[in-house]
């Protein structure tokens, strides 16, 4: 054991400063490898932009706790057409960005009586999102759009009672996750 | 008398004196990683590349949420600075065309990203502070 790492007091000593150089190397290059992975990625915003988008919608279809009578008035539901519906909720889904439409919003009313059955329904943006929603809660999710939803109770005009379901699924993957 | 030092780098060198020296020269390579190191993080989070993401983002987002109006007072001190650097105009910094937003803080970067609120937003950088910018949701479209 003479010539043993330690027992060895000078030879010891180097070899401890080039292993104390060594273990320094190890750990900075850990910190700058994880700084880099977090700095690399982007920022993913789309559950907010999805938050925001529910949020608009909302206070677009019942303002005060009173749904807006262009949809249900006097007990009648008015389906709202699509390009009426965004026009009327100041929405613009497309952008200069993208060849294809990276939003989807479905917005369902239920009668507080019965919660299994939409008496109205609205929908905009791409369709092919609403599959993805059902693997988001299985947690299989970053490079798939993002779905929120989120439901509130509201009344018509003559008092009766809904709750208002809005589901969102905003893409734009390439800008929100490292693919 | 017996002679207890030896020859070190450049003058006969005591024991004690080379021993002195292995750790000023440990002592300054750890210093020079350690500072290679914190300046590496500070740049990181201050780059250009990140900044034109996170402001682009975050403006996108205050122009979804806001109703016409609105006036935004972006602080952006840091990204003016930045773009000072790299010889960008304060007025060309933040532009917006359409529903998208771009940020440029260099040369050859920037970096866009488009809001669904379909409203005339405006953004000018402050005259009175000179750090801010500012953002305007005049009116809806159509």
């Amino acid at each position: 054991m003479n010539n043993s790492f330690f027992n060895n007091k000078r030879g010891g000593e180097k070899y401890l400063s080039v292993y104390w150089f060594l273990v320094l190397v190890l750990v900075a290059g850990g910190v700058i490898g994880m700084v880099t992975v977090y700095y690399g990625s982007p920022y993913d915003i789309r559950e907010i932009e999805g938050t925001v988008l529910i949020n608009k919608i909302a206070d677009c279809v019942s303002y005060e706790g009173r749904i807006d009578k262009s949809f249900i008035s006097n007990g009648i539901f008015y389906p709202a057409n699509e390009q009426d519906f965004l026009k009327a909720c100041h929405l613009n889904l497309s952008s200069t960005e993208w060849t294809e439409q990276q939003y989807y919003f479905q917005v369902d009313f239920y009668k507080l009586s019965d919660l299994t059955k939409s008496v109205l329904n609205i929908s905009s943006g791409n369709k092919n999102y609403i599959s993805f929603c059902a693997l988001q809660k299985q947690g299989i999710t970053r490079t798939l759009p993002t779905c929120v939803e989120k439901s509130f109770y509201s009344l018509d005009d003559l008092g009766n009672e809904y709750i208002i379901k809005i589901l969102t699924a905003v893409r734009k993957s390439e800008k929100n996750v490292k693919i | 008398m017996k002679k207890r030092g030896k020859r070190g780098l450049f003058i006969k060198a005591k024991k004690g004196d080379e021993i002195l020296l292995e750790n000023v020269i440990f002592l300054i390579l750890n210093l020079a990683f350690f500072s290679f190191v914190i300046w590496f993080l500070l740049r990181q989070g201050s780059g250009a590349i990140i900044l034109e993401q996170s402001y682009a983002k975050n403006i996108v987002l205050l122009i979804d949420s806001a109703k016409p109006t609105t006036e935004i007072t972006l602080n952006m001190e840091d990204a003016f600075d930045l773009a000072e650097e790299n010889g960008i105009d304060r007025k060309d910094i933040v532009k917006i065309t359409g529903n998208l937003v771009s940020v440029k803080l260099s040369k050859n970067g920037g970096y866009a990203y488009s809001f669904f609120n379909e409203a005339d937003v405006t953004a000018y950088p402050d005259v009175y502070s000179e750090k801010n910018y500012i953002i305007k949701i005049n009116s809806y479209l159509k």
